[in-house]
Formats: C-alpha cells, sequence, structure tokens
C-alpha cells in the first residue's frame, strides 16, 4: 500500500508538472500580453519597455526556469491585469467554485443515486423509461441552456430565486442546479446499469431466497457491489464540476475561477491562467487520488500491494 | 375595561398606521440603493489607467472634471466655474471654492495640477495620454486659477477635459498611500464615495453626502457585473437591479413591453465601420474601395439587424459632430449597378478581399460582416469573412496588420472631427493605412484653428476628400441601448457615458 501510494503520489506530481509546462507553452504561443495591457495609443517603446519590465523579452528557456522556480513554491507572480499576485486572486475565487461545486455535486448524489436505484428496480417499466429520458436531456441539454431557463422559469417568472451574484444560499440554488444537471443525469445513468448488472448476479437471487426483505437486499447487498462505477464517476464528475463552472459562472455572474481563468485567457494574463488551472488540475488530481483510495474500502478485493 | 383595552392598542396602532402610510406613499418616499449591471466588472478604479467603457462609466461619477457634459453634450462647469483663452496657448480656469474630496481634503489648483501632470505622463505612458498630449505644463495662479499651457493652439482643450483623463484625483492622499493604496481605496470629488470592491461580485458605493451639485437621493451604489446579456435583462425585468447597460437591439421590445421596465437609447457618437489597408491590392484601387462603398444596402442593415435603431450615415463624421458635420448630405447611396461599373472600370479579377472581425466585440459585429460580405459578393466581390478572437483583433490592431479590411467602432470623442478619423488615422496613428497630403494639412490645420467658422470650412473639405478617397468603410452609426426601471428617470447620451446623477427617481 505504502509503495502504491508513493507511486500514485508521483505520478500525480508528474500530471501536475506536464500540465503546466502546456500551459505555460501555449500561452506564450498565443499572443502577446504588453499588446493588450497598454492602451491603443501606446507607443512601441512603452510595449518593449512593458515587454522587459515582465520578462517576455528574455529566451523562452529562462522564463520557463523562472516559472518552474517559482511555481514550485506556489508563487505564479503578480497578475498583468490586476496587479495582484495570482494566487491571491484564485484563492479569493476558488472558495466561490468550490461553494458552486459542492452544491452541485451534493445535489447531483442525493437525486441521481436514489433515481438511478429505483430506475434498475423498475427497470423497463413507466417509472424507468421517464426518469432515462430525463437524465437523457440532462445529459445532452447545453449547460447555458438549462441556465436560462431555470433564469426564466424560477428567477422571472415564479420570482422565487434570485437571478445572479453571489450572497445568501438562496443565491446558489440556481446555479448548483444548472452546473449539477450534467453530473445528476451521468451518475444516475451509471447508478442504474451498474444496479442492473449486479441484480442479475446469483447471489442476489441467494439472498431474496433466503427472504431478506427487497429493501434490505437493494441497500445492504446490491448497492455496494454497484458502488465502484459510481464512486469513479462521481469522482470524475466533481473534477469535472470544478473546471467545468465556466458557462455556469458567466450565466449566473458567479464570482468563481472559471470565469477568472476566461478573462486571464482573453486578456492574456499568464500568472492568472497559469495560477487556476494548476489549482484547478491539482483538486482533479487529488479528488482522483481519494478516488482510488476508497477503492479499497468498498472492494475489498482491491488491493494496492 | 373596554377603554383600557382601548388605551393598550391605540399606540401600536398608530404607529402600525404610521409605517403604513409611509411605506404607502407612491414612489421613492425613502432613499434606497441604486444597482447597476453591467457586462464586464472594472478592472480597477485609477482613472488615468483605462478607457474601457465600464471602468470609465465609473470613473465618471466616482471623480469629477474640470468640465463636465450635459445630457445634450454640451460643456458646463464642473470643478472649474468658467474658462477662458488668455493668448493662444493658454487657458485660464477658475476653480469652484469650497469642493472637498471623499477624505476630506479641500480641492484645490494643487490637485488639478497633479492630476493632469499625471495624465499626460509618458514613461509609461498613461492610458489617456493621446488624450490630453496637448498640454505642455499646468501652472499654479493661487489656489482657485490654474493656467493651462498647450504645444500649440488648441480651441478643443474645455472639450478635452470633459471626458476621460480629465478626472481630478486629491494629490496629498495619492502621494500617502501610492498608486496601490490608491487603487485599494480610490478617493474623488464625485457624486459616489468607495466603500467596498468584491471583485467580480460586486462595487459598492455610498451617496457622498458633501457633494458639491446635491447629494444622490440613494443609499447606496452599487455596480454588478452581468456577462451574460439574457441574465442581464432577466435581473433587470426581476427587479433585482435598477439599471442594465449594453441591451442588443432585438431584446428591446421584450424590455418595453414588459410593464415594469423600458429602454433608453442615443444614437453613439461615431461610426461601425471596417478600416481599409490601403497597401493590399485591390485596395489600393480608389474606383474598388468605391464600388464597396455602393454595394451596401445600408438602409436593410440599419432595419433588420438593428431593428431600426440605428441611422444610414450621409458624411465623414456622425451627425453629433459640432462642427464639419453636413446635415443636408443625402445618406450614402445603395448603388449596386454603379458598384458593378466601378469595378469592371478598376479592372478587379476577383482577388479574395478579407473582412475581419471580433466576435462579441461589438454588438452584432459577426452578423454584420457576414451580412456585409454577402452583399459584397452580389456585386461580384470575391469577400470572405474572416472571425477573430478579441486579442488577435487587438494584436492586429496594434500591429497594424490587417489583411483586407477589419471592423472597429470609431469613436467622436470630442465630438468634433479631430476626436475620430483625425485622432486614429493622423501619421502614426492607430489606423495610419492610407495617407493623402491635403488631407493631412486641412485636418492639421484644422485643429489648431481658433476661428470656428475657419475650422468648419476645412473640415468640410476634407470630408469631401473622405468620401471620394473611401479609406474606410462607413456602414451605419447605430443607437446604443440602455435599460432601466419604470421608476426612474433618465436620458441615454451619445458619448454613452452613465452618469448617476442624471438618474433620478420619478417624483
Amino acid at each position: 500500500m505504502y509503495h502504491y501510494l508513493v507511486r500514485r503520489l508521483g505520478r500525480s506530481v508528474l500530471a501536475l508538472w506536464g500540465i503546466s509546462t502546456i500551459v505555460f507553452g501555449v500561452m506564450r504561443l498565443s499572443g502577446d500580453p504588453a499588446v493588450l495591457l497598454l492602451p491603443q495609443e501606446a507607443s512601441r517603446e512603452d510595449v518593449q519597455r512593458l515587454r522587459h519590465d515582465l520578462g517576455l523579452d528574455e529566451p523562452l528557456l529562462v522564463q520557463y526556469g523562472r516559472f518552474l522556480g517559482h511555481a514550485v513554491i506556489g508563487n505564479f507572480g503578480e497578475s498583468l491585469r490586476h496587479k495582484e499576485p495570482a494566487m491571491q486572486l484564485v484563492r479569493d475565487h476558488l472558495w466561490a467554485t468550490l461553494e458552486l461545486a459542492i452544491a452541485a455535486f451534493g445535489i447531483a448524489t442525493v437525486v441521481a443515486v436514489p433515481i438511478g436505484i429505483l430506475a434498475a428496480v423498475k427497470s423497463h417499466r413507466s417509472y424507468d423509461h421517464i426518469v432515462m429520458s430525463l437524465a437523457l436531456i440532462g445529459q445532452s441539454a447545453p449547460t447555458f441552456w438549462i441556465g436560462i431557463m431555470l433564469i426564466l422559469g424560477f428567477g422571472l417568472g415564479l420570482r422565487w430565486l434570485p437571478i445572479g451574484g453571489r450572497g445568501t444560499v438562496w443565491h446558489l440554488v440556481l446555479p448548483a442546479l444548472t452546473l449539477g444537471a450534467f453530473a445528476m443525469a451521468s451518475i444516475a445513468r451509471l447508478t442504474r446499469s451498474a444496479m442492473l448488472d449486479v441484480i442479475r448476479l446469483d447471489y442476489i437471487t441467494t439472498a431474496r431466497a433466503k427472504g431478506l426483505r427487497e429493501g434490505w437486499v437493494i441497500w445492504r447487498h446490491a448497492l455496494k457491489n454497484a458502488a465502484i462505477p459510481v464512486v469513479t464517476i462521481m469522482g470524475l464528475q466533481f473534477g469535472t464540476l470544478l473546471g467545468g463552472a465556466v458557462v455556469t459562472e458567466t450565466v449566473f455572474a458567479w464570482p468563481g475561477i472559471g470565469r477568472l481563468a476566461i478573462q486571464g485567457i482573453y486578456n492574456r494574463d499568464y500568472p492568472v491562467v497559469q495560477a487556476s488551472v494548476f489549482v484547478a488540475a491539482a483538486f482533479f488530481v487529488g479528488i482522483n487520488f481519494c478516488v482510488d483510495l476508497l477503492y479499497t474500502l468498498l472492494d475489498p478485493r482491491i488491493r494496492y500491494e | 375595561m373596554l377603554r383600557s383595552c382601548t388605551r393598550r392598542w391605540a399606540r401600536p396602532v398608530t404607529w402600525l398606521c404610521a409605517v403604513v402610510l409611509v411605506c404607502s406613499v407612491p414612489g421613492w418616499a425613502a432613499a434606497r440603493d441604486l444597482v447597476i449591471g453591467q457586462g464586464t466588472d472594472v478592472s480597477h478604479l485609477d482613472p488615468h489607467y483605462s478607457t474601457s467603457a465600464s471602468d470609465v462609466n465609473v470613473f465618471f461619477n466616482l471623480y469629477d472634471n474640470l468640465v463636465l457634459r450635459d445630457e445634450q453634450l454640451n460643456l458646463t462647469p464642473g470643478l472649474a466655474t468658467s474658462w477662458k483663452l488668455m493668448d493662444e496657448k493658454t487657458w485660464q480656469f477658475k476653480l469652484r471654492e469650497g469642493v472637498v474630496f471623499h477624505n476630506g481634503d479641500p480641492c484645490t489648483a494643487d490637485d488639478v495640477k497633479f492630476s493632469l501632470e499625471r495624465a499626460i505622463a509618458d514613461n509609461p505612458r498613461t492610458s489617456v495620454y493621446a488624450a490630453l498630449n496637448t498640454i505642455e505644463r499646468v501652472e499654479i495662479l493661487d489656489p482657485l486659477t490654474v493656467n493651462l499651457v498647450t504645444k500649440s493652439p488648441d480651441p478643443l482643450l474645455p472639450t478635452r477635459l470633459s471626458y476621460y483623463g480629465g478626472m481630478i484625483v486629491p494629490k496629498q492622499y495619492f502621494e500617502k498611500v501610492g498608486r496601490e493604496g490608491f487603487r485599494k481605496a480610490p478617493v474623488g470629488t464625485g457624486s459616489i464615495k468607495f466603500v467596498e470592491w468584491k471583485k467580480d461580485e460586486r462595487l459598492v458605493f455610498e451617496a457622498n453626502k458633501r457633494y458639491w451639485r446635491s447629494p444622490l437621493p440613494y443609499d447606496k451604489i452599487i455596480y454588478k457585473p452581468y456577462p451574460e446579456t439574457a441574465a442581464r435583462i432577466a435581473a433587470l425585468l426581476a427587479g433585482e437591479v435598477d439599471f442594465i447597460t449594453a441591451v442588443p437591439p432585438d431584446q428591446v421590445e421584450v424590455i418595453d413591453k414588459s410593464g415594469t421596465a423600458r429602454v433608453e437609447g442615443a444614437l453613439y457618437a461615431g461610426f461601425f465601420s471596417y478600416t481599409f489597408n490601403v497597401k493590399i491590392p485591390p485596395l489600393d484601387n480608389k474606383l474598388v474601395r468605391q464600388a464597396m462603398h455602393y454595394a451596401l444596402d445600408r438602409q436593410a442593415i440599419v432595419k433588420k439587424l438593428w431593428r431600426g435603431r440605428g441611422v444610414v450615415p450621409n458624411d465623414a463624421y456622425p451627425n453629433v459632430d459640432k462642427i464639419g458635420y453636413d446635415a443636408k448630405k443625402s445618406p450614402f447611396e445603395f448603388n449596386p449597378k454603379k458598384a458593378k461599373e466601378l469595378l469592371a472600370q478598376a479592372g478587379y479579377k476577383g482577388e479574395e478581399i478579407k473582412l475581419e472581425s471580433a466576435v462579441g466585440y461589438l454588438s452584432n459585429d459577426k452578423q454584420l460582416t457576414e451580412t456585409v460580405a454577402a452583399m459584397l459578393q452580389d456585386v461580384g466581390i470575391n469577400a470572405k469573412v474572416q472571425l477573430l478572437e478579441y486579442s488577435v483583433r487587438a494584436q492586429k490592431v496594434r500591429q497594424k496588420t490587417i489583411e483586407g479590411l477589419l471592423l472597429g467602432d470609431p469613436t467622436s470623442t470630442l465630438l468634433d472631427p479631430d476626436g475620430m478619423f483625425w485622432r486614429l488615422m493622423q501619421p502614426g496613428g492607430l489606423i495610419d493605412y492610407w495617407r493623402h497630403p491635403e488631407w493631412d494639412r486641412l485636418m492639421g490645420e484644422a485643429r489648431i484653428l481658433q476661428d470656428q467658422q475657419k475650422r468648419d470650412e476645412h473640415y468640410k473639405k476634407a470630408a469631401s476628400i473622405f468620401l471620394d478617397e473611401v479609406p474606410v468603410l462607413i456602414v451605419l452609426q447605430p443607437e446604443k441601448t440602455f435599460a432601466l426601471k419604470k421608476e426612474l428617470q433618465w436620458k441615454a447620451r451619445s458619448d454613452e457615458i452613465v452618469v448617476v446623477y442624471d438618474i433620478k427617481p420619478v417624483q
């Protein structure tokens, strides 16, 4: 187990290094921030001066070396646009994204898992068909569209919930539903199919033959064995929720890192983009790591030796 | 018993009645907050380092200029009560007495000198440098009098000072807290006083109770970014915000029909137009450019894409310019037959012509470019649309690498020809592709003439050259639209500035 952990951690660090390097490269290829930072009327000398101040006139390898050296200690430099440490900006925006992702994930899990189980139990009956059709819509409808529909329905039509911004718990409901819709649909569909695979197995028939109550059979015997693919998809979905909140954050004016990163990309604000991608990637890698560890708890057959 | 009971309830009931009465007074009996929804959050609050619309809209309320513009964009006294020309190059400004900054410091000539010198600093250049660089030096005569000496005669100086860059900041406070400190807690003399800023969430001000005009009838003034247009409009209709900017033409009807909000618009002080790179064949041929001018059915563009909220231009200057513009000219003609003849005359052989445009940078930019390309194709021009990301566009403009025509929205910043095409197209200007010695002479001379009639004649002659040479394909002068709650009064301005002082509750 210890060796596995070390190896897995090593791979995570490697993945983070790879991602940072790719982002570093792509940002440098995609345009000069000095051009965007200065006013249109700025002189050629101003552009040169700013490029020098930002260290953009140095060889790429030197820039990369400096970037890595600083990144190791969590220093991604100062935002070119906001003139604040990039990591500080990401930290300020991270809580908003985490809050949204956790709420979306919570809603998705609480709703999707029971729905998926019920659909499996009542497979090929009308409940199953209705729920799975809804899940298909949830999975295929663009986040943007779902967001706007919820705004028009609950924000503008019924006036039950606020439309944009962050503040009270009510502000969280519509964006969390929007962001969670895709995850909810995926988890529900996967729970159903995983459960269907399991409840056809002999040991479930045995459990029923023993006279155990159906609820107990499903809960105690079937669900635990169906949980591995469900936990995997949940882990992946949570990572996606963190990184994929850009559209939801834009529609609901939610001040998260997705919007920060997008603005950073538009302004070629290297430090902000690098810091936000790094943090999002670190979360993704971290969650996957935790999911792997969860497997051992869920299924004693899995041993990492 | 009954009596004591009555007495017991009398006081609370009276209070309740009083509260109900106060609350039921129609309109805005008690002060409340004003929430403004913009498309983007501000980038910072340093008035000399940004010209972006969402930033400038806040600057004009947080700070004051020496000269202000009224709703019709006429110059009115601001921090200066009067100004006059002392000699060819010297303007004298008398400052208003008793004006104080939000921190209590008095606003004096020292602050004016400090602010204007900061605005024209050249190392590095500020964002507003080009707007005010005609100023050579600022001389203090007494605490309430300053002389502004210009490099050459500048008849437009008061107008320049009324626009971005002319904001006055407190010298003492700025020197004490430094640039970063000032950006964190900005101080001005304007109608709104900084409270807090949560980036991408909300920017909060309170009404300046010591404002020299009169305090605003609101407690707090809050700017919130709503990047998504549909959400911004829904927020207004649901009553979450009181005022929104950047309403697209196709949403005007929805808002007007809502019964709770309405749209206000004003013709934009500029054009939506395409700049030619006249150095690339076949665009170096004047006849090809003229053919493109005649190929556009501008009326259809205004009617279909802008739902009638705009006008077909008729001159080289927008109709808001106070000099040079000739209202008697007819709107630009749509004449496909003439366009084809001109192309034949030019010997055009179907060479590809690129129409470049960003997406989402201007309202309807993609649709406009696709429509213009189709109209050009109809007369036989091999027009190809090339859509660009915003930053790529910025880079192209800066490096002067337009590959054909590029869509832009030149603004007449001074409501005078000097503030638009001359600002952008003068030698070394942002879109310096086309040169014509006579046009250069006329425009260069006009800007330093103090005689208004002569300036007007110069600009009219320059316009004839411009319209014959077609260095820019002018398409339309659109309306810029905003929306606000029915309970508010406000008129949109051509310069797109939203002055909170002008947003008044309906009495």
